[in-house]
């Protein structure tokens, strides 16, 4: 989230796209509620009406996988209409830059293109620079070839007719839906846009969190109350392990991995491809090198480059995500499995052929409160022959959340700790135990190797504690941060150095234990102004609640409305101050030159309408899934261009002549993603203890299907049998030429548990997004019929 | 002290069912599950263990809209409550929080307040006792009667993240019902505020978004006036002529008779 759950009761329009809040974020609606007391819109965008739809204002019907034609309309709209914050995006976007003579684009097809490594050359979408390598600009934004015009020029192809005949959105709601939110681009208006999976799990998923983004600059919603580009996170701590590089292509901080490239042989060539010349990025080698301090410790000098190689090396170009792992370990290049509390079996992508993949594992370590599907792969009640598998699996049972201490951060960026509440049951152990004790462990077989290879092991630090209980507080000073050699917790990131005297394990994370108190901990619900609750546990970066909140107020730093103070300037005292933390620097005044610069992280400090960073493209453009009903409308690009395959066996892809049916999956409040927790939990599994299929009433008559019907739906994957739930709540869409059914499933079940059913990601398409290879599990291709 | 109620907003539940979670946990109740019925409500019917359930009702409006309408569905706790009436061995009583509240120790599990019950709220349990004989007890939701007493609200109200449950002062939540009613006639111009008089109102009063018929509620709900007559009157003189038990067969006929008067289909189904 760039705003946080609070914020959402200062939006005059909250638009749900791609999420079910009522249902998958129910606290959120405390403050959806509240803000629609004070008269804000509801709108809810989704392939059917949920109950998310029934508490808003107005729902759209969206087909799956067309989000961007969805609000590329909406953009459209907004241009045409002049229903854009004009002022804010003259100033505070790159709207004005002009952009290199390379640029173009020609039938869903931008400039730089090579077809057989399905990439772009990024480095050809770029803006076009002076003499003194300054980037040119027309602030009345009436160039041809600036962002504002070419964004113009893009988006006029996504006229309402067009936009709806993809979509299947009934036209006059798309109109009012366009008209509602494009309303909040006045002045001290505020709209918000509130997303989840069913926006990221597409094979255009960054796109469209693009186009969201775009679309919310072009309005001057970025950066104050009620505004911004929230992601719902899906699982309490999800923000936090992102934060804490759970990705691959991330260390702590969202920073790079080095890879085996010549460029990155040095750590000096690895900070220089790494690091911006402007934004506050340009000063990762503090955040990097005070890293590998906390990594490392003394072994980490100037001399050995802090430690820089010692640290495990990505093969340049080559994808470690999900999916290509159970790709890797299909064709049997892997050995071993270590899990956490994942359930791939129910909750993968193609589960039925990553089940597959696991009997070629030599061993599986599975860290869980109860045994899923995924731990019992290779049992006869998994379908499986016990005695053909080789694979070791270790269980190692695990606490419940409430049985151990910490830390989560939620999707406002909030780092709250937690208390253990009841002692673990049995020989359970929390995560950080079971690290804690493996590391140690295996620290101390290296102990005495004298090869290479060895060092990283042995170079690392453990100092928390010699018990199997490590010492929390000490990984909270180490996650802040302190100098080397006075011990004392540095203040905040802007402490750090890139000489090795500090350490900070993630330097996001930088200010949250100064020497004072670990203010995670910190309970004072004192509403200072704006609910933002400074006082209340700790907010990363440095506090700041609302991100870029820069541009909450205008170009002389005064509130764009006095009803949603943010920051302001404040003449006298020469800072910024108000209700929130500056997402700037305190002290820069109107004769700064980059006074109207709100998008710090941004080189060039403006929010990007065009961006060189995605891989598909610097404007967002609509590609059908990867399975898909119709031929795209907006080009005879099908697929997303820049979409990787993987491995072919674990890839069937089925097509419209033999599924016809549109698919998609999703969560209910009940349960909780792959089920393993709350289905077995007897007060949850009551509420919604089968596995069903939503089928429209249309099209229940076409197939014959009554309600409580046993009925098959089948894919190029497999196929599964599930109850039938015949609804009002799904309807066929009517596109340009001609009429689609849609299905929807949740994904929560498994043979397992008290509330079981079958899976339904034994349907879904094992291909991902072009950037971040997230699974396209909301958009596929089936067809359905009654169990004889 | 003033009268407190509890109010139902329906317009503001937005269908997480914490409330039925929390019930559950609060009164220890076992879990329920039950087959498949089409829709995503949990159970067709409140049970002896099942204290409230949230209706899911996929409605057409009058004017073609299409609205999914929700509703928490437990005791109304009736001021003049026919389940009261119906007993005939004064196990059920109004406490000084005016909830009706069942008396296990006195109750016979005779089941007559389950048929007298104007809202098919009230339902008997099962159990066993050392033997292995059966025996039965009315049980229903409480209103968290245990928890008023500690000057804690109701388990239901405090796990409500939307106020659709609100437990206030009895003035305040009439004079919010009419200003919430005010708010939502645009959208749902059935929209009505369901406090039956015939039965001297209730102590859960509801803001349905549309008539009580399309929620399976009785619009006019009356206990008959041979209950009263047979409650207030009959029983305590009979008790003491005749005594107890010959009194519970006579109330019998009568409590069959008087189930006639109920209407048809008054159960929320999808």
């Amino acid at each position: 989230m760039t705003n946080h759950w609070n914020d959402l009761q200062y939006a005059d329009a909250l638009m749900v796209i791609g999420a079910n809040p009522a249902e998958n974020h129910p606290i959120s609606f405390r403050w959806i509620s509240k803000a629609k007391q004070k008269g804000a819109k509801l709108i809810s965008v989704d392939p059917r009406y949920t109950r998310t739809s029934q508490m808003a204002n107005i729902y759209g019907q969206l087909r799956s996988g067309t989000d961007i034609a969805f609000i590329g309309g909406m953009i459209h709209y907004a241009l045409e209409n002049d229903m854009y914050h004009k002022e804010y995006v003259a100033a505070y976007t790159n709207a004005s830059f002009i952009v290199d003579e390379q640029y173009s684009f020609e039938d869903g097809i931008f400039n730089d293109y090579d077809e057989t490594t399905r990439n772009y050359d990024k480095t050809k979408w770029a803006f076009k620079k002076d003499e003194n390598g300054e980037i040119v600009k027309d602030p009345a934004l009436k160039d041809p070839r600036c962002v504002f015009q070419l964004m113009k020029k893009h988006y006029a192809r996504y006229d309402v007719d067009t936009v709806t005949g993809v979509t299947g959105t009934d036209k006059d709601t798309y109109l009012e839906i366009c008209q509602t939110f494009t309303g909040t681009s006045e002045t001290g208006k505020a709209g918000t846009i509130l997303y989840a999976m069913g926006g990221t799990q597409h094979t255009v998923g960054t796109q469209n969190i693009r186009a969201y983004a775009i679309l919310q600059l072009l309005l001057g919603n970025i950066g104050i109350a009620g505004g911004g580009v929230n992601a719902l996170r899906g699982e309490s701590n999800v923000q936090g392990s992102t934060d804490f590089g759970l990705l691959y292509h991330n260390v702590n901080g969202y920073m790079e991995v080095p890879t085996g490239s010549d460029q990155d042989s040095k750590y000096k060539g690895f900070l220089e491809r790494i690091t911006p010349e402007s934004g506050y990025f340009s000063n990762k080698p503090k955040f990097y090198t005070s890293m590998l301090k906390a990594y490392y410790g003394n072994s980490a000098t100037k001399q050995n480059e802090f430690g820089y190689h010692l640290m495990p090396k990505l093969t340049p170009g080559k994808d470690y995500s999900h999916m290509r792992l159970f790709d890797a370990m299909y064709r049997g290049e892997l050995e071993g499995l270590i899990m956490f509390g994942t359930n791939p079996v129910v909750g993968g992508p193609n589960a039925g052929k990553e089940k597959e993949a696991l009997s070629n594992l030599k061993w599986m370590v599975a860290v869980d409160l109860f045994e899923t599907e995924t731990s019992a792969f290779w049992q006869k009640e998994a379908g499986a022959d016990p005695a053909a598998i080789q694979t070791e699996v270790i269980f190692l049972p695990a606490c419940g959340s409430f049985e151990k201490e910490g830390s989560v951060t939620n999707s406002g960026r909030w780092m709250q700790y937690r208390w253990q509440a009841i002692k673990p049951k049995g020989e359970s152990r929390a995560d950080l135990e079971i690290v804690h004790m493996l590391a140690r462990k295996l620290k101390g077989l290296y102990e005495n190797s004298p090869k290479q290879q060895d060092m990283p092991m042995k170079a690392l630090t453990w100092d928390y504690g010699e018990s199997d209980h490590p010492d929390i507080d000490m990984v909270c000073r180490e996650i802040n941060g302190y100098d080397m050699k006075t011990k004392q917790q540095i203040k905040g990131f802007g402490d750090l150095k890139d000489d090795g005297s500090t350490c900070s394990g993630n330097w996001i994370y930088s200010g949250f234990y100064p020497e004072s108190e670990n203010l995670s901990k910190r309970r004072d619900n004192t509403n200072e102004g704006m609910s933002n609750f400074l006082n209340w546990s700790f907010a990363w970066p440095a506090n700041r609640r609302i991100l870029y909140n820069r541009a909450s107020a205008d170009l002389n730093g005064k509130a764009w409305s006095k009803d949603r103070i943010g920051i302001q300037w404040n003449a006298a005292e020469k800072k910024w101050s108000g209700f929130d933390v500056p997402d700037f620097v305190a002290a820069k005044g109107p004769d700064d030159p980059t006074f109207n610069d709100p998008f710090i992280m941004m080189a060039g400090g403006k929010g990007a309408l065009f961006s060189g960073g995605v891989n598909e493209g610097p404007f967002p453009e609509h590609y059908e899934p990867y399975e898909n009903p119709i031929s795209n409308a907006f080009s005879s690009i099908q697929l997303n261009p820049a979409v990787k395959f993987g491995e072919k066996e674990m890839n069937a892809q089925g097509d419209v002549s033999e599924y016809p049916i549109v698919a998609t999956t999703y969560r209910v409040s009940e349960h909780w993603q792959s089920g393993a927790m709350t289905r077995n939990i007897p007060w949850l599994a009551e509420l919604m203890p089968h596995m069903y299929i939503e089928i429209s009433e249309e099209l229940a008559q076409e197939k014959g299907i009554s309600s409580k019907d046993r009925v098959i739906v089948k894919t190029a994957r497999g196929e599964i049998e599930a109850f039938a739930m015949i609804t009002k709540r799904f309807k066929p869409y009517k596109l340009k030429d001609k009429t689609i059914h849609q299905i929807g499933m949740p994904w929560h079940f498994g043979y397992k548990g008290i509330a079981t059913g079958a899976t339904a990601n034994r349907l879904t398409p094992h291909i991902g997004d072009a950037n971040t290879t997230i699974p396209e599990y909301k958009a596929f291709l089936c067809d359905v019929r009654r169990a004889k | 002290m003033a009268d407190y109620i509890k109010f139902v907003d329906v317009t503001k539940c937005d269908g997480c069912r914490a409330c039925m979670v929390a019930c559950k946990n609060w009164n220890d109740l076992p879990a329920e599950p039950e087959d498949f019925n089409g829709s995503i409500q949990s159970h067709r019917d409140l049970t002896a263990n099942t204290w409230n359930v949230i209706t899911f009702n996929e409605h057409e409006t009058s004017d073609g809209n299409f609205e999914w309408l929700f509703r928490h569905m437990s005791c109304l706790h009736c001021n003049q409550a026919a389940c009261e009436k119906a007993c005939p061995e004064s196990a059920i009583s109004y406490t000084k929080f005016n909830s009706v509240v069942i008396d296990a120790e006195k109750c016979v599990g005779c089941g007559y307040c389950v048929q007298n019950c104007s809202f098919g709220v009230v339902q008997l349990a099962t159990y066993k006792d050392k033997n292995g004989s059966e025996y039965r007890k009315a049980q229903k939701c409480t209103l968290c009667t245990d928890r008023l007493e500690q000057g804690l609200q109701p388990a239901c109200v405090v796990a409500c993240h939307t106020d659709c449950l609100i437990y206030e002062e009895k003035d305040l939540v009439l004079a919010e019902a009419n200003k919430r009613l005010g708010e939502v006639k645009e959208r749902f111009p059935n929209a009505n505020i369901y406090n039956p008089q015939g039965i001297e109102g209730t102590n859960t009063i509801y803001l349905l978004a549309d008539k009580p018929s399309v929620y399976g509620l009785p619009e006019n709900p009356k206990v008959a006036l041979s209950q009263v007559v047979w409650k207030d009157y009959a029983q305590p003189l009979g008790k003491m002529m005749l005594g107890a038990t010959t009194m519970a067969v006579i109330g019998a006929a009568i409590s069959n008779a008087v189930r006639k008067d109920r209407p048809e289909g008054d159960h929320d189904h999808e």
